[in-house]
C-alpha cells in the first residue's frame, strides 16, 4: 500500500525509525488522490524525513494520519501554482508492487482521469498490496497499485461528487478499490519550494537503503569487487573472484573511488549542517566553555551520561532549516519545538522529566535541551519560552506553570498543586509519628518538626528552586506556615492558623467579631 | 492525689493559680516568625493578642514594655513574676507595700505600680525563639485596633514612639464601670473621694482596681466625667472626685 497508517509520538508527530531523520516540517497542507481531495486529509502538517513523507491530519491526527515511504515513489513532480490552485507537489508511486510472481484473478476498475489521458483496467484486489498493472506510463496520470480503505473510498466517492472518476465493476472483488495515479501535496501555507529542493535530494541519497547495508567497505582489503552494485549484502556475500592484471587493478581503483565517493557523501552531509550553524556554534560553544569553566563538577556522571545518550538519539532535530516559513511566522517552528520538547521530557527511556521529580524549571531544561542538541542547532530562550507556552494550545501532556516569585516550571499535565499538597502533607504528618533525630524542645507528636527547601527537594527529588516555590505555593494555601530561625527557614504544618484565619476576607467584620469573641472571652457579653 | 490541691498561696485565698498557663502556640517554634500568609498571619495576630491579654490579665500587668522584657503590674497578692528592681525586698511573693524604689516616678506617683519582669511572654527560652520587636508592635497594633491597647504618652515622644503601652485587659470604660459599681454598692453617690482613696484606700480594698495605676484610674474617671457621673477636681497630687 502506497499510504500508510502511521503510530504518533505522545506529542502527535511520527515515530520514527531507527536512523530516520527530519528534514522538513511544513503546515497548513492538503493530500490530493489524483485530482481529487482526500477527505479528511485536508488540513495537517507534511513532514519529510529520510524515509517518509508523513502527513498529520490537525484534527484527528491519530486517526487520519498517514505515510508514504520515499522507496515507493517513482517519480515526482512540481506544480509551481497558479492564481488560486496552490503549489502541489506530486509523488507517482512505484509500480514494482506488482505481483508480478502470481497474478490473481483480478478485478477491473475502470478510472478515468479528468485529464482524460487514459482509462485503463487493472488488477486490484483485496490485498493491501494490490495487483495491479501499469498500464501508460507516458503520461501525466500514471496508474499504480493502491490500497484505499473501503470507507476512504466511500468518503471520496461521496466527497468528489463528480461523475465518473472513480468507478468500480463491483462485481468481482467487492471491495476492490482504485489505485490511484498519483497522489499529491498542496501546499496552502508555501514551503514547496523547500520541501521539493530536499525531497530532491532526500530521493538522491536514498537512505533507506542504507538501513539493510553494512559499513563502509574498507579498500583495505584487496579484492573486494564491487560489480556496479549499491547492494552490499551482495558485495559481503559474493565469492570474491581473483582477478589479477589490468582487470583487477581497475576494478581495485573502482572499488576504493566508490567507497571515496560515498565517505564524501556522508561528509558533506555533516559540513551542511555544520555550516548551518556555524556562527551560533561558534559563540555558544566560547560561552558554554566559560560556563563549564565557571560550574565545573556540576554536572553530574548520570547527567552527563544522560545527555550523550540524548544526542544520540536524533529524534531531537528541529531546527529553523527544516520548518517551512508559514506566512513569515515562526509559529510552526515553536509548535514543532513545543513537540520535540515534549517527546524529550516524556520519552520513558531518558525519563527526563521523571528523575526531575515531575517537575523541571524551565531554565533548567532549556540548559538541559540545549545539551542534548549537542551543541548544534540551538534554541534561544525566546524561542524556547514561546515553544513552552504553546503545550496547552497543542494539547501535549505537559503544561507550563509559574509561580507566585514568576520562576517558570515545565511539569505533566496531570500534577495538580493539590497533589502536591497533599504529598507534602502526608509527609509532615508523617514526622509526628516518627521521633526526630536529635532532640528538640518541643513537643514533636504535636507539632512533628519544621523542614527545608532542601529536606523537600531531597524527599520528592525535585531541584532545591522548585522546592522552594512549591512550598511556598503550599504556604499561600495556608497548608504550612514558616519559621525563620538560626538554621535557616523551615516550613512546619500550619498549626496557628486553627479557623482563626478563616473567611479571612473583610477585615472589618473579622475584626467585629473577634471584639465579640474576646468580650465574651473576658465575660462581658 | 494531693497533686491535685491548689498549691499552697502565699497568703491571699482568693487568688487565680499562680503560675501562667502558656497556650500550645507559644510552643510552637513558627509561631514567632511573622507568617507571609496574610490569613496565617491574621490567625498569627489574633492568637498573640489573645496571648497578651490573657498573659496581663492573669499578671494584672497594665502597661507593657515593647522590647518585651518588662511590664508594670498591679500589686497583688498572688505577684508570681519577678520584679524588676534589685531593690533590699525582693521577694515577689511578699504582698504589701513596696521599697520605693520600686516605685515609679513621675507617672505612677502615690501608686504601688511595680515593674515585673515579662520577657517570658515574647520569649520562649525553652524554644530559644523570640518574637522580634516589629513583630511585637504589630501585635500592639493589632490590640489598638481593637481597642484593646494604647500607647502610653510620655509626653516628649510620639505616642507610637514610645516603648510602654497600655494592656485594655480592662478598658478604661470597663474600669469605670467597676468603679461605678462599687460606689453603688458602697452608697458613696453625692460623696467626694479622693483619687489616691480610691487606690490605696482602706475602702477599696478587695476591689478589683484596687492598687490601679493612678493614669489609667483617672482615665476611667473621665469616661464617668464624660457620662455626667462623676466630677474631678483639685490639683495633681491631690485630685478629688465627686460622683453623682
Amino acid at each position: 500500500m502506497f499510504l500508510k497508517h502511521i503510530d504518533l509520538t505522545t506529542a502527535l508527530r511520527p515515530s520514527y525509525l531507527p536512523d530516520e531523520d527530519l528534514l522538513f516540517v511544513q503546515d497548513n497542507v492538503g493530500l490530493y488522490e489524483g485530482k481529487y481531495k482526500l477527505p479528511n486529509h485536508q488540513n495537517g502538517q507534511i513532514y519529510l524525513t529520510s524515509h517518509r513523507i508523513c502527513y498529520i491530519d490537525k484534527a484527528e491526527p491519530r486517526k487520519y494520519s498517514v505515510a508514504l515511504d520515499l522507496k515507493d515513489i517513482e517519480r515526482y513532480e512540481f506544480y509551481g501554482g497558479f492564481l488560486k490552485s496552490s503549489p502541489k507537489i506530486t509523488l507517482f508511486p512505484k509500480a514494482n508492487k506488482r505481483p508480478s510472481a502470481h497474478p490473481q484473478p483480478t478485478s477491473l476498475s475502470r478510472i478515468s482521469s479528468h485529464h482524460g489521458t487514459a482509462s485503463l483496467g487493472h488488477q486490484s484486489d483485496r490485498q493491501p498490496v494490490a495487483p495491479a498493472l501499469q498500464a501508460s506510463p507516458v503520461s501525466t496520470a500514471t496508474w499504480c497499485p493502491r490500497y484505499i480503505p473501503p470507507e476512504i473510498a466511500q468518503q471520496i466517492r461521496a466527497d468528489t461528487g463528480s461523475p465518473g472518476p472513480y468507478l468500480t465493476s463491483s462485481g468481482i472483488g467487492s471491495s476492490n478499490l482504485e489505485n490511484p495515479e498519483s497522489v499529491k501535496i498542496s501546499f496552502r501555507g508555501g514551503g514547496e519550494k523547500t520541501f521539493y529542493e530536499r525531497l530532491k535530494s532526500c530521493m538522491a541519497q536514498r537512505k533507506w537503503l542504507l538501513q539493510s547495508a553494512p559499513p563502509i567497505p574498507k579498500p583495505s582489503r584487496p579484492g573486494d569487487a564491487v560489480n556496479g552494485t549499491s547492494n552490499g549484502t551482495d558485495l559481503e556475500a559474493r565469492d570474491k573472484p581473483k582477478i589479477g592484471g589490468i582487470a583487477g587493478l581497475e576494478r581495485r581503483g573502482q572499488a576504493m573511488r566508490k567507497n571515496n565517493e560515498i565517505m564524501i557523501g556522508s561528509a558533506f552531509e555533516d559540513l551542511e549542517a555544520l555550516m548551518a550553524s556555524a556562527k551560533e556554534i561558534v559563540a555558544l560553544a566560547e560561552d558554554f566553555a566559560r560556563q563549564v569553566k565557571g560550574a565545573s563538577g556540576g554536572l553530574s556522571a548520570s547527567e552527563n551520561a544522560l545527555l550523550a545518550d540524548s544526542v544520540s538519539q536524533l529524534g531531537l532535530i528541529t531546527t529553523k532549516d527544516i520548518v517551512g516559513s508559514s506566512s513569515g511566522t515562526d509559529s510552526l517552528y515553536h509548535s514543532e519545538l513545543a513537540r520535540t520538547l515534549a517527546e524529550f521530557l516524556t520519552d520513558d527511556q531518558r525519563g527526563v522529566l521523571k528523575k526531575a521529580g515531575g517537575i523541571i524549571s524551565l531554565v533548567d531544561l532549556w540548559a538541559m535541551f540545549n545539551r542534548a542538541r549537542g551543541g548544534v542547532e540551538l534554541v534561544s530562550p525566546a524561542d524556547f519560552e514561546k515553544a513552552v507556552n504553546l503545550f496547552e494550545k497543542l494539547n501535549l501532556p505537559l503544561r507550563l506553570r509559574t509561580f507566585k516569585s514568576g520562576v517558570k516550571v515545565v511539569q505533566s499535565k496531570d500534577r495538580t498543586d493539590e497533589a502536591t499538597i497533599q504529598a507534602i502533607l502526608s509527609w509532615l504528618q508523617d514526622l509526628r509519628e516518627f521521633p526526630p533525630e536529635k532532640e528538640v524542645p518541643w513537643d514533636w507528636h504535636r507539632f512533628g518538626r519544621g523542614v527545608t527547601a532542601r529536606d523537600v527537594a531531597e524527599r520528592f527529588g525535585w531541584s532545591i528552586g522548585v522546592a522552594e516555590e512549591e512550598l511556598e505555593m503550599a504556604e499561600e494555601r495556608g497548608v504550612v506556615c514558616r519559621e525563620e530561625g538560626i538554621e535557616g527557614l523551615k516550613f512546619w504544618i500550619n498549626f496557628i492558623d486553627t479557623g482563626e484565619g478563616k473567611g479571612y476576607k473583610d477585615p472589618a467584620e473579622q475584626e467585629h467579631e473577634i471584639i465579640k469573641a474576646r468580650l465574651k472571652e473576658a465575660g462581658f457579653i | 492525689m494531693s497533686d491535685l490541691q491548689p498549691q499552697p498561696q502565699p497568703s491571699s485565698s482568693s487568688s487565680p493559680p499562680s503560675s501562667f498557663t502558656f497556650p500550645p502556640e507559644y510552643h510552637f517554634p513558627p509561631f514567632f516568625t511573622r507568617q507571609r500568609n496574610l490569613t496565617t498571619h491574621h490567625a498569627q495576630l489574633v492568637k498573640w493578642s489573645n496571648l497578651v491579654l490573657s498573659y496581663c490579665r492573669h499578671h494584672r500587668i497594665l502597661k507593657l514594655s515593647m522590647s518585651g522584657t518588662s511590664g508594670f503590674a498591679m500589686p497583688s497578692p498572688n505577684l508570681t513574676l519577678p520584679v524588676v528592681s534589685s531593690g533590699g525586698n525582693s521577694s515577689s511573693n511578699n504582698p504589701g507595700p513596696y521599697p520605693p524604689s520600686l516605685i515609679l516616678g513621675e507617672v505612677t506617683a502615690g501608686s504601688s505600680v511595680v515593674e515585673v519582669d515579662t520577657s517570658e511572654l515574647f520569649h520562649n527560652r525553652k524554644l530559644n525563639r523570640r518574637l522580634a520587636l516589629a513583630d511585637i508592635r504589630s501585635v500592639i497594633d493589632f490590640l489598638r485596633k481593637d481597642g484593646r491597647a494604647e500607647y502610653v504618652s510620655t509626653g516628649k515622644k510620639e505616642p507610637s514612639e514610645g516603648d510602654l503601652a497600655w494592656i485594655y485587659w480592662r478598658t478604661p470604660e470597663e474600669w469605670a464601670g467597676l468603679v461605678e459599681a462599687w460606689v453603688d454598692a458602697t452608697g458613696q453617690r453625692g460623696s467626694v473621694l479622693t483619687v489616691y482613696e480610691l487606690i490605696e484606700g482602706d475602702g477599696t480594698l478587695g476591689t478589683e482596681f484596687h492598687g490601679l495605676d493612678q493614669e489609667l484610674l483617672l482615665k476611667a474617671l473621665n469616661v464617668l466625667v464624660k457620662r455626667g457621673k462623676a466630677q474631678i477636681f483639685g490639683q495633681e497630687d491631690s485630685r478629688g472626685v465627686k460622683f453623682f
